[in-house]
């Protein structure tokens, strides 16, 4: 062995910086850590879903076109993207043949039909071929089916349907794709309102800080869930307005924590250092304060997940919530109180909540305990 | 100095509750469609139900007459400023309208006749036995077309809203809100309190035990708990009590929701006791999970953090026994923060839930206040809110209070 491998050798390993190190300690508990993974991947493929569960064909070939309606879907209401080109993913039953339907094509029984006719026109199928909003008014589509029932030999329903004949598996899907974005979008609009708003009124104080501090007092006393409900039994609301409503009630919490934050680290030297060498203030806070007030927003962040969430299902089961038929855990439950009988009603969508709940207030204490951990010293 | 605070978070609460009812009071007042355009549109519909005078949209003129006599029924006759102090009872409200016609006595009450004259072309007010008395306490309101007539309302001025505890009377139940509330409250707070206590008798158990035995099997089976307690809301998991044993599809082991059996009232005392009892457990479950995780995980961690403090270690080296010092010691340190927690869950448990008496149909405070939003019955929404205010803030100085009874270390500033 020669000088210089040893000499590479004694080297310390690369030292890891505060983040990277938190991240290992993260991926190091696993329950935390693969609760992540689980939701991070079920989330990924639920902006599939329209190719995944739907009634729309992902192809279908007819008279030697392709057409592609459940990708047209996905494009437009998942990825927004179809929007912009303004594509539209509806074809009616007389665009394929089916004479006898001017609305939207029935693909299940195009399928039946061409399959029987032995036909060279192809249509191809989501894996389960139901789709969130079709309800008897589309044939074949029955209300209360039990779970497992099938019709006519159609694909088995594996949570059976609503009142209203929706497939409740279908549902329980898409209402896991609407409450995530929702509870995260609610979350970026609350962060977004709430850390700047608190780094000020923690760094700057004076008289803005002490104005602020009644209002926030104010909205605090006020029953802010009862106020939404008023609005929202005036205005219909829809997915912006809900956003927009919410974020109004809930900017306080991560506003608190951030002026806590600021405060404490505008008190430490090193801010007093690029005080007296003149680093500008907005440098100060963007540059040296935000990246040691992280620990605070990373950790309240899962928390803030699961009461978006939690919110929008209340909201949503009182009835002031998203729109119908909007597919939302909210609404399935609130009709499986009503029918009392059909238990899968409310077990399905509730057990799509409790997990995805129990999911992140999994990340949450791994969060935590990564980022802020408390070492108990037992002594006997 | 610990009385000076108290009293100053005594008065900051008069600002703060102003704002909140303000903001209270804007929002619901502003908001389209309230009382007054549904009662108007009730009118229409009934009017061209009758077949009346019906345009061709089936809408029906309402007599201007009317519809400024229902805008005062509802209040909307003045700016919002003012109806906001007239409802807080520091501007003078008006009752009592009578219309006179010009010339023309009439009684008024207690024996007296009042009479409108025209003096230079304004009205004026007079005793019509006997002129040379002035008349109090009765004011002159605007001229106005009555039936093909022209009449002047009179009215009399009083001072009553919020402050001076008059809640207004339901639109819908023509009851003062007060009795309603009343009767109401009652039952929220049966469940609410029986609630509380049993949380914090749980919790802290609950809490004391994971501490000690920490990483232990009891500990991890625990946490279970405490994880389902953190991931559903406390009326989802009545709405899954109610499916199990509600005897819609399972089992048939308690009532599907109410406070009481319809035939309460012909049940022996025991038997009314046993009924109560039966009612109230799936409500009562579903409120004490609301706030068991966070209690019981607030207990553990507290407790855990004293044990490791130095003067556990202290006393440990004394030779004092380990229960001695955990119970006495630890213990007493421990509560502080679950103590101080009290007066923000006395809140969500005074003012009910509108979630879990909704699952539960129980005629609570909540579900109450809850329809009153559906029938847009302004003074039972405005009650509810202002009361949901105070609890909060006093319950906020209420958590300071036990504070600083548990915690003898504390110096308020």
């Amino acid at each position: 062995m020669n000088r210089t491998e040893q000499q590479q050798k004694a080297q310390p390993p690369k030292s890891l910086t505060v983040m990277q190190r938190r991240w290992r300690k993260f991926k190091r508990l696993k329950r935390g850590y693969y609760s992540f993974l689980i939701l991070l991947g079920a989330y990924i493929l639920s902006f599939f879903l329209p190719l995944l569960v739907n009634n729309r064909a992902i192809a279908v070939r007819y008279n030697g076109e392709w057409y592609f309606p459940a990708v047209k879907q996905m494009l437009v209401e998942n990825f927004l993207i179809g929007k912009l080109f303004g594509m539209n993913y509806f074809y009616s039953g007389k665009f394929f043949g089916q004479e006898d339907n001017p609305g939207e094509c029935n693909y299940r029984r195009l399928k039946e039909e061409w399959e029987a006719e032995g036909s060279d026109n192809i249509v191809i199928m989501p894996p389960y071929p139901y789709g969130p909003i079709e309800d008897i008014g589309v044939e074949g589509n029955e209300p209360f089916m039990a779970p497992f029932e099938t019709k006519d030999g159609s694909a088995p329903r594996l949570f059976g349907t609503d009142d209203r004949g929706r497939d409740v598996f279908a549902r329980m899907a898409y209402g896991f794709f609407v409450s995530i974005s929702f509870a995260l979008i609610l979350a970026f609009f609350e962060y977004a309102i709430g850390v700047p708003l608190g780094g000020m009124l923690g760094y700057f104080g004076g008289k803005f800080d002490i104005y602020m501090q009644r209002l926030i007092e104010i909205w605090s006393s006020l029953p802010t869930l009862f106020l939404i409900i008023i609005v929202a039994s005036i205005v219909r609301p829809n997915f912006i307005l809900l956003i927009i409503l919410l974020s109004l009630v809930r900017w306080v919490g991560i506003t608190t924590l951030m002026r806590a934050e600021f405060y404490r680290e505008k008190a430490k030297d090193y801010v007093a250092a690029a005080v007296s060498i003149g680093v500008p203030t907005h440098k100060i806070m963007l540059k040296h304060i935000l990246p040691n007030s992280l620990v605070p927003i990373i950790t309240y962040f899962p928390f803030s997940i699961v009461a978006g969430i939690a919110a929008l299902v209340g909201l949503d089961f009182l009835g002031f919530g998203l729109p119908p038929p909007t597919p939302s855990w909210g609404q399935m439950m609130s009709v499986g109180l009503q029918h009392l009988t059909k238990w899968w009603l409310v077990i399905v969508p509730l057990s799509a909540m409790f997990l995805t709940l129990l999911l992140v207030v999994f990340i949450g204490e791994a969060i935590r305990e990564a980022f802020d951990p408390k070492v108990f010293s037992r002594l006997r | 100095m610990l009385y000076q605070y108290f009293l100053r978070r005594f008065l900051l609460t008069i600002p703060t509750f102003l704002g909140a009812t303000i903001v209270v009071f804007f929002i619901v007042q502003l908001a389209p469609g309230g009382p007054l355009e549904q009662r108007i549109m009730q009118l229409q519909q009934a009017a061209a139900a009758e077949g009346g005078g019906g345009d061709v949209f089936g809408t029906t003129e309402i007599p201007p007459e009317a519809i400024e006599e229902l805008k005062r029924f509802y209040g909307f006759d003045k700016p919002i400023y003012l109806r906001y102090l007239i409802w807080l009872g520091v501007y003078p409200r008006e009752t009592d309208y009578q219309y006179l016609r010009p010339g023309k006595p009439k009684p008024v009450g207690e024996g007296v006749r009042l009479m409108v004259v025209k003096e230079n072309g304004q009205y004026k007010l007079v005793n019509a036995d006997d002129p040379s008395q002035p008349v109090e306490g009765w004011y002159i309101g605007k001229e106005r077309e009555r039936f093909g007539e022209t009449v002047v309302e009179i009215y009399r001025k009083e001072f009553s809203g919020i402050l001076t505890g008059n809640f207004g009377k339901s639109f819908v139940y023509q009851e003062p809100v007060l009795n309603l509330i009343k009767e109401r409250i009652r039952i929220s707070l049966q469940f609410g309190l029986i609630a509380l206590i049993l949380s914090y008798v749980i919790c802290t158990y609950l809490g004391i035990q994971k501490a000690l035995e920490h990483g232990t099997p009891f500990d991890l089976v625990t946490s279970i708990l405490v994880f389902i307690g953190y991931s559903i809301p406390g009326w989802a998991l009545g709405a899954v009590m109610l499916i199990l044993f509600g005897g819609g599809s399972f089992w048939d082991v308690f009532p599907l929701g109410g406070f009481q059996s319809p035939d309460y009232e012909s049940l022996s005392f025991f038997e009314k006791i046993w009924d109560r009892a039966y009612h109230a457990i799936l409500p009562t479950l579903s409120y004490t999970i609301s706030s068991f995780a966070t209690l019981t995980v607030l207990m553990k961690n507290s407790l855990l953090e004293n044990l490791s403090q130095d003067y556990i270690r202290t006393a440990f080296a004394k030779g004092l026994s380990e229960k001695r010092v955990i119970w006495l010691h630890a213990l007493r340190n421990s509560v502080i923060p679950i103590a101080a927690n009290i007066g923000f869950i006395i809140g969500v448990f005074v003012t009910g839930s509108y979630f879990i008496e909704l699952v539960f149909n129980i005629d609570g405070f909540g579900k109450l206040s809850f329809e009153a939003i559906l029938t847009r019955d302004y003074p039972i929404v405005f009650s509810f809110a202002v009361i949901a205010v105070l609890i909060k803030l006093f319950g906020a100085i209420f958590s300071d209070m036990v504070l600083a009874m548990v915690d003898p270390r504390i110096r308020f500033q």
